[in-house]
Protein backbone atom coordinates (compact mmCIF):
# COMPACT_ATOMS: atom_id res chain seq x y z
CA UNK A 1 0.00 0.00 0.00
CA UNK A 2 3.10 2.30 0.72
CA UNK A 3 4.29 1.52 -2.50
CA UNK A 4 2.41 4.88 -4.23
CA UNK A 5 4.20 6.66 -2.28
CA UNK A 6 7.34 4.98 -2.37
CA UNK A 7 7.33 5.25 -6.40
CA UNK A 8 6.06 9.15 -6.19
CA UNK A 9 9.07 9.12 -4.18
CA UNK A 10 11.59 8.15 -6.21
CA UNK A 11 10.14 10.13 -8.92
CA UNK A 12 10.61 13.10 -6.68
CA UNK A 13 14.47 12.73 -5.96
CA UNK A 14 14.47 12.32 -9.70
CA UNK A 15 13.25 15.71 -10.03
CA UNK A 16 15.13 17.47 -7.71
CA UNK A 17 18.14 16.01 -9.44
CA UNK A 18 17.04 17.24 -12.86
CA UNK A 19 16.36 20.60 -11.37
CA UNK A 20 20.13 20.88 -10.13
CA UNK A 21 21.47 19.91 -13.03
CA UNK A 22 19.01 22.35 -14.90
CA UNK A 23 20.32 25.08 -12.32
CA UNK A 24 23.95 24.30 -12.98
CA UNK A 25 23.41 24.78 -16.80
CA UNK A 26 21.76 27.70 -15.88
CA UNK A 27 24.17 29.40 -13.48
CA UNK A 28 26.68 28.42 -16.25
CA UNK A 29 25.06 30.00 -19.14
CA UNK A 30 28.05 32.37 -19.35
CA UNK A 31 30.62 30.02 -18.42
CA UNK A 32 33.82 29.74 -21.08
CA UNK A 33 34.05 26.32 -22.87
CA UNK A 34 30.93 24.99 -20.27
CA UNK A 35 29.75 21.93 -21.17
CA UNK A 36 25.73 21.38 -20.56
CA UNK A 37 25.06 18.11 -18.16
CA UNK A 38 21.61 16.31 -18.46
CA UNK A 39 20.62 13.49 -16.32
CA UNK A 40 19.95 9.78 -17.43
CA UNK A 41 17.37 7.84 -15.35
CA UNK A 42 16.80 4.19 -15.69
CA UNK A 43 13.70 2.07 -14.71
CA UNK A 44 14.38 0.23 -11.61
CA UNK A 45 12.22 -3.09 -11.65
CA UNK A 46 11.28 -4.70 -8.29
CA UNK A 47 9.74 -7.81 -7.94
CA UNK A 48 7.34 -8.16 -5.19
CA UNK A 49 4.72 -10.97 -3.63
CA UNK A 50 1.29 -11.54 -5.69
CA UNK A 51 -1.23 -9.26 -3.31
CA UNK A 52 -3.96 -11.54 -1.37
CA UNK A 53 -6.39 -12.63 -3.85
CA UNK A 54 -4.25 -11.99 -7.13
CA UNK A 55 -2.13 -14.19 -9.15
CA UNK A 56 1.08 -14.55 -10.93
CA UNK A 57 4.61 -12.30 -10.34
CA UNK A 58 4.20 -8.40 -9.74
CA UNK A 59 6.81 -6.23 -10.37
CA UNK A 60 7.23 -1.83 -9.12
CA UNK A 61 8.92 0.32 -11.52
CA UNK A 62 10.91 2.77 -9.39
CA UNK A 63 12.91 5.68 -11.15
CA UNK A 64 17.08 5.26 -10.21
CA UNK A 65 19.42 7.77 -11.87
CA UNK A 66 22.15 6.64 -13.42
CA UNK A 67 24.29 9.22 -14.89
CA UNK A 68 24.59 12.49 -16.16
CA UNK A 69 25.65 13.21 -19.76
CA UNK A 70 28.39 15.96 -20.81
CA UNK A 71 26.92 17.50 -24.25
CA UNK A 72 30.31 17.47 -25.75
CA UNK A 73 29.19 19.58 -28.09
CA UNK A 74 31.33 22.56 -29.28
CA UNK A 75 30.35 26.57 -27.87
CA UNK A 76 29.74 29.34 -29.98
CA UNK A 77 32.98 31.11 -31.15
CA UNK A 78 32.94 34.71 -29.04
CA UNK A 79 35.22 37.17 -30.00
CA UNK A 80 37.07 38.59 -27.48
CA UNK A 81 40.36 40.69 -29.08
CA UNK A 82 42.44 39.78 -25.86
CA UNK A 83 45.62 38.20 -28.00
CA UNK A 84 45.92 35.14 -25.12
CA UNK A 85 42.69 33.90 -25.58
CA UNK A 86 42.17 31.04 -27.62
CA UNK A 87 39.16 28.54 -28.56
CA UNK A 88 39.65 25.11 -29.76
CA UNK A 89 37.43 24.79 -32.82
CA UNK A 90 37.49 20.68 -32.96
CA UNK A 91 38.30 18.24 -30.32
CA UNK A 92 40.69 18.66 -27.86
CA UNK A 93 42.00 19.54 -24.76
CA UNK A 94 44.61 22.52 -23.21
CA UNK A 95 47.08 20.84 -20.85
CA UNK A 96 47.43 23.00 -17.34
CA UNK A 97 49.87 22.22 -14.62
CA UNK A 98 48.42 22.99 -11.43
CA UNK A 99 49.17 21.54 -8.09
CA UNK A 100 48.03 18.69 -7.96
CA UNK A 101 49.06 17.36 -11.19
CA UNK A 102 48.06 17.83 -15.00
CA UNK A 103 44.63 19.30 -15.76
CA UNK A 104 43.06 19.62 -18.85
CA UNK A 105 40.59 22.45 -20.00
CA UNK A 106 39.02 23.99 -22.92
CA UNK A 107 38.71 27.01 -21.38
CA UNK A 108 41.68 29.03 -23.45
CA UNK A 109 41.24 32.60 -21.75
CA UNK A 110 45.48 32.72 -20.90
CA UNK A 111 46.90 35.48 -19.77
CA UNK A 112 51.09 36.28 -19.07
CA UNK A 113 52.41 35.69 -15.28
CA UNK A 114 54.52 38.18 -13.95
CA UNK A 115 57.45 36.54 -15.43
CA UNK A 116 55.82 36.19 -18.92
CA UNK A 117 54.76 32.43 -18.86
CA UNK A 118 50.98 31.55 -20.40
CA UNK A 119 48.94 30.70 -17.34
CA UNK A 120 45.51 30.41 -16.58
CA UNK A 121 42.89 32.50 -14.90
CA UNK A 122 44.34 31.17 -11.85
CA UNK A 123 47.78 31.45 -12.38
CA UNK A 124 48.62 27.76 -13.51
CA UNK A 125 51.22 27.48 -16.50
CA UNK A 126 49.80 26.26 -20.04
CA UNK A 127 51.57 23.09 -21.06
CA UNK A 128 53.48 23.86 -24.44
CA UNK A 129 54.94 20.53 -26.37
CA UNK A 130 58.22 21.43 -24.11
CA UNK A 131 57.34 22.70 -21.00
CA UNK A 132 55.35 26.24 -19.84
CA UNK A 133 55.71 28.76 -22.27
CA UNK A 134 57.12 32.15 -21.85
CA UNK A 135 56.67 35.19 -23.78
CA UNK A 136 58.82 38.35 -23.34
CA UNK A 137 58.25 41.88 -24.42
CA UNK A 138 60.84 41.64 -27.36
CA UNK A 139 58.77 39.23 -29.24
CA UNK A 140 56.65 42.23 -30.00
CA UNK A 141 53.09 41.20 -31.73
CA UNK A 142 52.33 36.94 -30.55
CA UNK A 143 51.05 35.21 -33.71
CA UNK A 144 49.11 32.03 -32.64
CA UNK A 145 48.86 29.29 -35.35
CA UNK A 146 46.01 27.42 -36.01
CA UNK A 147 47.98 24.54 -34.98
CA UNK A 148 49.35 25.85 -31.58
CA UNK A 149 52.24 27.35 -32.84
CA UNK A 150 53.17 30.61 -30.73
CA UNK A 151 55.61 32.82 -32.91
CA UNK A 152 56.49 36.41 -32.32
CA UNK A 153 59.23 38.96 -33.66
CA UNK A 154 62.29 37.00 -33.52
CA UNK A 155 60.28 33.29 -34.48
CA UNK A 156 59.09 30.43 -32.95
CA UNK A 157 58.73 30.14 -29.73
CA UNK A 158 56.80 27.12 -28.94
CA UNK A 159 54.12 25.32 -29.38
CA UNK A 160 50.72 25.05 -27.29
CA UNK A 161 49.70 21.25 -26.57
CA UNK A 162 46.30 20.30 -27.35
CA UNK A 163 45.41 16.94 -26.28
CA UNK A 164 42.42 14.74 -26.94
CA UNK A 165 41.21 11.27 -25.15
CA UNK A 166 39.76 7.58 -26.31
CA UNK A 167 36.79 8.19 -24.39
CA UNK A 168 36.00 12.16 -23.25
CA UNK A 169 33.30 11.49 -21.29
CA UNK A 170 35.07 9.92 -18.91
CA UNK A 171 36.92 13.22 -17.67
CA UNK A 172 36.18 14.18 -14.18
CA UNK A 173 34.43 17.41 -13.84
CA UNK A 174 37.07 19.44 -10.96
CA UNK A 175 35.07 22.78 -10.94
CA UNK A 176 37.27 26.08 -12.05
CA UNK A 177 36.40 24.63 -16.13
CA UNK A 178 39.80 21.90 -15.15
CA UNK A 179 39.17 18.25 -16.08
CA UNK A 180 40.83 15.63 -14.19
CA UNK A 181 40.89 12.06 -15.32
CA UNK A 182 43.59 8.87 -15.20
CA UNK A 183 43.21 7.82 -18.78
CA UNK A 184 46.35 9.25 -21.04
CA UNK A 185 45.60 11.57 -23.28
CA UNK A 186 46.54 11.40 -27.20
CA UNK A 187 47.80 13.99 -28.99
CA UNK A 188 44.79 15.26 -30.55
CA UNK A 189 45.16 15.98 -34.60
CA UNK A 190 41.72 17.48 -35.52
CA UNK A 191 41.26 20.97 -34.54
CA UNK A 192 41.99 24.54 -34.70
CA UNK A 193 42.88 27.53 -32.46
CA UNK A 194 41.39 30.78 -32.82
CA UNK A 195 43.46 33.46 -30.97
CA UNK A 196 41.51 36.58 -29.97
CA UNK A 197 38.54 34.24 -29.35
CA UNK A 198 36.88 32.51 -26.67
CA UNK A 199 34.80 29.29 -26.60
CA UNK A 200 31.40 30.05 -24.78
CA UNK A 201 29.16 27.44 -22.79
CA UNK A 202 26.94 24.81 -24.90
CA UNK A 203 24.22 25.57 -22.81
CA UNK A 204 20.97 26.58 -25.08
CA UNK A 205 18.66 28.38 -22.55
CA UNK A 206 15.48 27.79 -24.23
CA UNK A 207 16.06 23.70 -24.25
CA UNK A 208 16.90 24.20 -20.36
CA UNK A 209 14.01 26.58 -19.66
CA UNK A 210 11.75 24.35 -21.20
CA UNK A 211 13.07 20.87 -19.71
CA UNK A 212 12.70 23.06 -16.24
CA UNK A 213 9.17 23.65 -16.82
CA UNK A 214 8.43 20.06 -17.68
CA UNK A 215 10.43 19.16 -14.37
CA UNK A 216 8.49 21.29 -12.38
CA UNK A 217 5.16 19.99 -13.67
CA UNK A 218 5.95 16.67 -13.43
CA UNK A 219 6.95 17.13 -9.78
CA UNK A 220 3.55 19.20 -9.27
CA UNK A 221 1.87 15.96 -10.70
CA UNK A 222 3.66 13.66 -8.41
CA UNK A 223 3.11 15.62 -5.45
CA UNK A 224 -0.51 15.69 -6.42
CA UNK A 225 -0.98 11.95 -6.94
CA UNK A 226 0.76 11.51 -3.33
CA UNK A 227 -1.79 13.57 -2.21
CA UNK A 228 -4.10 11.66 -3.38
CA UNK A 229 -2.96 8.56 -2.03
CA UNK A 230 -2.64 9.87 1.29
CA UNK A 231 -6.68 11.25 1.02
CA UNK A 232 -7.52 7.72 0.30
CA UNK A 233 -5.34 5.99 3.24
CA UNK A 234 -7.08 8.69 5.81
CA UNK A 235 -10.54 8.13 4.40
CA UNK A 236 -9.95 3.96 4.54
CA UNK A 237 -8.55 4.48 8.31
CA UNK A 238 -11.54 6.73 9.14
CA UNK A 239 -14.51 4.70 7.29
CA UNK A 240 -13.13 1.54 8.03
CA UNK A 241 -11.81 2.08 11.71
CA UNK A 242 -14.97 3.80 12.51
CA UNK A 243 -16.64 2.09 15.62
CA UNK A 244 -19.51 1.37 14.51
CA UNK A 245 -22.64 2.27 16.04
CA UNK B 1 17.29 22.01 -2.85
CA UNK B 2 20.65 22.65 -4.72
CA UNK B 3 18.85 24.43 -7.80
CA UNK B 4 17.92 27.61 -5.49
CA UNK B 5 21.70 28.28 -4.12
CA UNK B 6 22.63 27.51 -7.76
CA UNK B 7 20.76 29.95 -9.33
CA UNK B 8 21.68 32.47 -6.40
CA UNK B 9 25.55 32.12 -7.97
CA UNK B 10 24.38 32.27 -11.28
CA UNK B 11 22.73 35.60 -10.54
CA UNK B 12 25.93 36.75 -8.98
CA UNK B 13 27.34 36.09 -11.75
CA UNK B 14 25.07 38.30 -14.25
CA UNK B 15 25.37 41.14 -12.31
CA UNK B 16 29.28 41.12 -11.64
CA UNK B 17 28.62 40.96 -15.32
CA UNK B 18 26.28 43.41 -16.04
CA UNK B 19 28.76 45.98 -13.49
CA UNK B 20 31.89 45.74 -15.71
CA UNK B 21 29.78 46.46 -18.65
CA UNK B 22 28.55 49.42 -17.19
CA UNK B 23 31.74 50.41 -16.55
CA UNK B 24 33.09 49.93 -20.02
CA UNK B 25 30.29 51.82 -21.33
CA UNK B 26 30.57 54.83 -18.77
CA UNK B 27 34.39 55.07 -19.92
CA UNK B 28 33.79 54.88 -23.21
CA UNK B 29 35.03 58.02 -24.06
CA UNK B 30 37.65 57.96 -21.55
CA UNK B 31 41.76 58.29 -22.85
CA UNK B 32 43.63 55.48 -22.85
CA UNK B 33 40.71 53.61 -21.43
CA UNK B 34 41.07 49.55 -22.08
CA UNK B 35 37.92 47.84 -21.83
CA UNK B 36 37.36 45.01 -19.00
CA UNK B 37 35.51 41.47 -19.53
CA UNK B 38 34.21 39.51 -16.84
CA UNK B 39 35.32 35.52 -16.99
CA UNK B 40 33.17 32.95 -15.62
CA UNK B 41 34.08 29.31 -14.39
CA UNK B 42 32.24 26.32 -12.87
CA UNK B 43 32.31 26.02 -8.96
CA UNK B 44 33.30 22.80 -7.35
CA UNK B 45 31.50 19.57 -8.27
CA UNK B 46 29.69 17.19 -5.47
CA UNK B 47 31.06 13.37 -7.10
CA UNK B 48 27.85 11.18 -6.14
CA UNK B 49 29.11 8.30 -9.36
CA UNK B 50 32.56 8.68 -9.97
CA UNK B 51 32.96 9.00 -13.90
CA UNK B 52 35.01 5.76 -14.61
CA UNK B 53 33.82 3.94 -11.62
CA UNK B 54 33.83 0.28 -11.40
CA UNK B 55 29.58 -0.81 -11.98
CA UNK B 56 30.35 -4.85 -12.01
CA UNK B 57 33.08 -7.48 -11.70
CA UNK B 58 34.05 -8.04 -14.26
CA UNK B 59 35.69 -4.90 -14.90
CA UNK B 60 32.93 -2.31 -17.00
CA UNK B 61 32.79 0.91 -15.70
CA UNK B 62 30.22 3.73 -15.46
CA UNK B 63 30.26 6.06 -18.32
CA UNK B 64 29.67 9.04 -17.39
CA UNK B 65 29.23 9.21 -13.23
CA UNK B 66 27.16 12.11 -11.98
CA UNK B 67 28.52 14.99 -10.78
CA UNK B 68 26.26 17.73 -9.64
CA UNK B 69 27.46 21.53 -10.04
CA UNK B 70 27.64 23.94 -7.05
CA UNK B 71 27.57 27.25 -10.04
CA UNK B 72 29.41 29.42 -11.19
CA UNK B 73 32.01 31.78 -9.81
CA UNK B 74 33.74 35.01 -11.43
CA UNK B 75 37.16 33.47 -11.94
CA UNK B 76 38.53 36.93 -13.63
CA UNK B 77 37.71 40.53 -14.45
CA UNK B 78 40.58 41.07 -17.29
CA UNK B 79 41.56 44.27 -19.41
CA UNK B 80 41.72 43.53 -23.18
CA UNK B 81 45.18 45.43 -23.79
CA UNK B 82 44.20 46.12 -27.72
CA UNK B 83 45.19 49.95 -28.93
CA UNK B 84 42.60 51.64 -29.13
CA UNK B 85 41.59 54.52 -31.86
CA UNK B 86 43.78 57.82 -32.01
CA UNK B 87 41.72 60.62 -32.07
CA UNK B 88 43.35 63.82 -33.64
CA UNK B 89 43.70 66.85 -31.16
CA UNK B 90 46.36 69.26 -32.23
CA UNK B 91 47.08 70.23 -28.81
CA UNK B 92 50.66 69.91 -28.31
CA UNK B 93 50.89 68.72 -25.59
CA UNK B 94 48.48 65.59 -26.41
CA UNK B 95 50.45 62.24 -27.05
CA UNK B 96 49.16 58.93 -27.92
CA UNK B 97 51.53 55.44 -27.83
CA UNK B 98 51.26 53.36 -30.73
CA UNK B 99 52.10 50.43 -29.45
CA UNK B 100 52.96 48.68 -26.14
CA UNK B 101 54.26 51.18 -23.61
CA UNK B 102 53.29 53.18 -20.51
CA UNK B 103 53.94 57.16 -19.21
CA UNK B 104 55.50 56.59 -16.23
CA UNK B 105 53.74 59.48 -13.56
CA UNK B 106 55.67 60.47 -10.40
CA UNK B 107 52.22 61.07 -7.71
CA UNK B 108 52.44 63.16 -4.89
CA UNK B 109 53.58 60.52 -2.96
CA UNK B 110 57.06 60.03 -4.41
CA UNK B 111 55.59 56.89 -6.19
CA UNK B 112 55.25 56.09 -9.61
CA UNK B 113 52.26 55.40 -11.29
CA UNK B 114 51.65 54.60 -15.24
CA UNK B 115 49.36 55.12 -17.37
CA UNK B 116 48.06 55.47 -21.58
CA UNK B 117 46.61 58.92 -21.13
CA UNK B 118 49.05 61.34 -22.81
CA UNK B 119 46.52 64.43 -22.18
CA UNK B 120 49.27 66.27 -20.58
CA UNK B 121 49.85 70.01 -20.04
CA UNK B 122 52.17 72.47 -18.37
CA UNK B 123 52.67 72.76 -14.80
CA UNK B 124 52.79 76.79 -13.47
CA UNK B 125 56.83 76.13 -13.27
CA UNK B 126 56.64 75.14 -17.04
CA UNK B 127 56.86 71.42 -16.34
CA UNK B 128 55.22 68.51 -18.06
CA UNK B 129 52.29 67.66 -16.33
CA UNK B 130 49.22 65.13 -16.50
CA UNK B 131 45.86 66.65 -16.02
CA UNK B 132 45.64 66.02 -12.16
CA UNK B 133 49.49 68.04 -12.15
CA UNK B 134 51.61 64.99 -11.66
CA UNK B 135 55.04 65.30 -13.19
CA UNK B 136 55.87 63.08 -16.10
CA UNK B 137 59.05 61.14 -15.71
CA UNK B 138 61.80 62.28 -16.21
CA UNK B 139 59.91 65.56 -15.48
CA UNK B 140 60.52 67.99 -18.46
CA UNK B 141 60.51 71.87 -17.98
CA UNK B 142 59.60 73.93 -21.09
CA UNK B 143 62.06 77.09 -20.88
CA UNK B 144 59.82 80.29 -20.97
CA UNK B 145 59.47 82.52 -24.11
CA UNK B 146 58.58 78.99 -25.77
CA UNK B 147 57.25 79.53 -28.95
CA UNK B 148 55.97 76.40 -30.28
CA UNK B 149 56.72 72.50 -28.76
CA UNK B 150 57.57 69.06 -31.24
CA UNK B 151 57.54 65.94 -29.98
CA UNK B 152 59.13 63.32 -32.32
CA UNK B 153 58.11 59.32 -32.25
CA UNK B 154 61.03 58.65 -30.25
CA UNK B 155 60.06 61.18 -27.61
CA UNK B 156 62.67 63.75 -27.92
CA UNK B 157 61.12 66.94 -26.50
CA UNK B 158 62.02 70.07 -28.15
CA UNK B 159 61.10 73.85 -28.15
CA UNK B 160 61.29 76.49 -30.38
CA UNK B 161 61.70 79.79 -27.90
CA UNK B 162 61.43 83.60 -28.94
CA UNK B 163 64.94 84.78 -30.75
CA UNK B 164 66.49 81.50 -31.25
CA UNK B 165 66.20 79.91 -34.77
CA UNK B 166 66.95 76.27 -33.78
CA UNK B 167 64.63 74.82 -31.65
CA UNK B 168 66.54 73.39 -28.41
CA UNK B 169 66.06 69.63 -27.23
CA UNK B 170 64.29 70.00 -23.42
CA UNK B 171 64.55 65.90 -22.51
CA UNK B 172 63.20 62.74 -23.91
CA UNK B 173 60.15 61.01 -22.77
CA UNK B 174 60.53 57.79 -21.59
CA UNK B 175 57.93 54.59 -21.63
CA UNK B 176 57.88 51.86 -19.35
CA UNK B 177 56.76 48.19 -20.25
CA UNK B 178 55.75 45.15 -17.89
CA UNK B 179 56.03 41.62 -18.95
CA UNK B 180 52.09 41.21 -18.01
CA UNK B 181 50.24 44.12 -18.83
CA UNK B 182 47.02 42.87 -17.99
CA UNK B 183 48.31 42.31 -14.21
CA UNK B 184 48.43 46.71 -13.73
CA UNK B 185 46.12 47.66 -10.77
CA UNK B 186 43.96 50.42 -11.81
CA UNK B 187 43.67 52.74 -9.46
CA UNK B 188 41.38 55.34 -11.08
CA UNK B 189 42.23 58.83 -12.51
CA UNK B 190 43.99 56.52 -15.82
CA UNK B 191 46.69 55.54 -13.35
CA UNK B 192 47.80 51.75 -13.10
CA UNK B 193 50.06 50.55 -10.22
CA UNK B 194 52.81 47.73 -10.61
CA UNK B 195 51.73 44.53 -8.61
CA UNK B 196 53.79 41.01 -8.41
CA UNK B 197 51.36 40.02 -11.13
CA UNK B 198 52.67 42.19 -13.87
CA UNK B 199 56.61 42.03 -13.76
CA UNK B 200 58.67 44.72 -13.02
CA UNK B 201 58.65 47.88 -14.71
CA UNK B 202 61.44 48.25 -17.77
CA UNK B 203 61.95 51.38 -18.47
CA UNK B 204 62.77 52.05 -22.70
CA UNK B 205 63.13 54.93 -25.15
CA UNK B 206 60.38 54.98 -27.65
CA UNK B 207 60.57 53.30 -31.24
CA UNK B 208 63.21 50.77 -29.80
CA UNK B 209 62.28 46.95 -29.76
CA UNK B 210 58.94 46.44 -27.75
CA UNK B 211 58.29 49.68 -27.08
CA UNK B 212 55.87 51.61 -29.14
CA UNK B 213 56.69 55.29 -30.47
CA UNK B 214 54.48 58.61 -29.85
CA UNK B 215 52.18 61.08 -32.04
CA UNK B 216 52.57 64.29 -30.80
CA UNK B 217 48.85 66.06 -31.60
CA UNK B 218 47.09 62.66 -31.03
CA UNK B 219 45.06 61.21 -27.92
CA UNK B 220 44.64 57.11 -27.89
CA UNK B 221 40.63 56.79 -27.29
CA UNK B 222 39.11 54.13 -25.55
CA UNK B 223 38.88 50.45 -27.19
CA UNK B 224 35.28 49.72 -25.98
CA UNK B 225 33.61 48.70 -28.68
CA UNK B 226 29.78 49.78 -27.94
CA UNK B 227 27.85 47.73 -30.20
CA UNK B 228 29.85 44.73 -28.39
CA UNK B 229 28.45 46.09 -24.98
CA UNK B 230 25.07 46.03 -25.60
CA UNK B 231 25.11 43.01 -26.60
CA UNK B 232 26.75 41.90 -24.43
CA UNK B 233 24.83 43.71 -21.97
CA UNK B 234 20.99 42.36 -23.19
CA UNK B 235 22.90 38.21 -22.92
CA UNK B 236 23.99 39.17 -19.25
CA UNK B 237 19.85 40.31 -18.42
CA UNK B 238 18.92 37.33 -20.29
CA UNK B 239 21.01 35.23 -18.15
CA UNK B 240 19.93 36.89 -15.44
CA UNK B 241 16.23 36.51 -15.64
CA UNK B 242 16.91 32.90 -16.57
CA UNK B 243 18.38 32.04 -13.33
CA UNK B 244 15.85 34.05 -11.53
CA UNK B 245 13.24 31.63 -13.23
CA UNK B 246 15.39 28.83 -12.25
CA UNK B 247 14.77 29.92 -8.41
CA UNK B 248 11.15 30.55 -9.21
CA UNK B 249 10.82 26.83 -10.29
CA UNK B 250 12.72 25.51 -7.62
CA UNK B 251 10.47 27.83 -5.24
CA UNK B 252 7.21 26.00 -6.61
CA UNK B 253 8.68 22.80 -6.65
CA UNK B 254 8.81 23.03 -2.41
CA UNK B 255 5.90 24.57 -2.59
CA UNK B 256 4.36 21.28 -3.71
CA UNK B 257 6.40 19.23 -1.34
CA UNK B 258 5.55 21.14 1.84
CA UNK B 259 1.50 21.00 0.84
CA UNK B 260 2.13 16.96 1.16
CA UNK B 261 0.12 15.96 3.83
CA UNK B 262 -1.72 18.98 4.96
Amino acid sequence: MDNTLLISLSHQIAAFRSMDAIANNIANVSTTAFQREEPTFQEYIVNVQPAEGEVGQQSLSFVKDTGLVRDLGEGRLDTTGAPFDLAIHGKGYFVVQTANGDRYTRDGHFTLNETGQLVTSNGDAVQGDAGPITITPDDGDIHIAADGTVSGKTGQIGRLRVVDFENPRLLAKEGASLYATDQPPVTADNFKLQSGMLESSNVQPVLEIAHMIEVMRAYQATATLSQSQEDLMRRAIQELGGIQN
Amino acid sequence: MRALSIAATGMLAQQTNVEVIANNLANMNTTGFKEQRAEFEDLLYQNITQPGANSSDSGTVVPSGIQIGAGVRTAAVYRVTTQGDFKNTANPYDVAISGPGFFRIQQPDGTDAYTRAGNFGLSPEGQIVTDQGYTVSPGIAIPANTLSVAINAQGQVSATIAGQSAPQAVGTLELTRFANEAGLRAIGNNLYLETPASGSPQAGVPGTTGYGTLQQGFLETSNVNAVEEITSLITAQRAYEMNSKVITAADQMLQATTHLGG
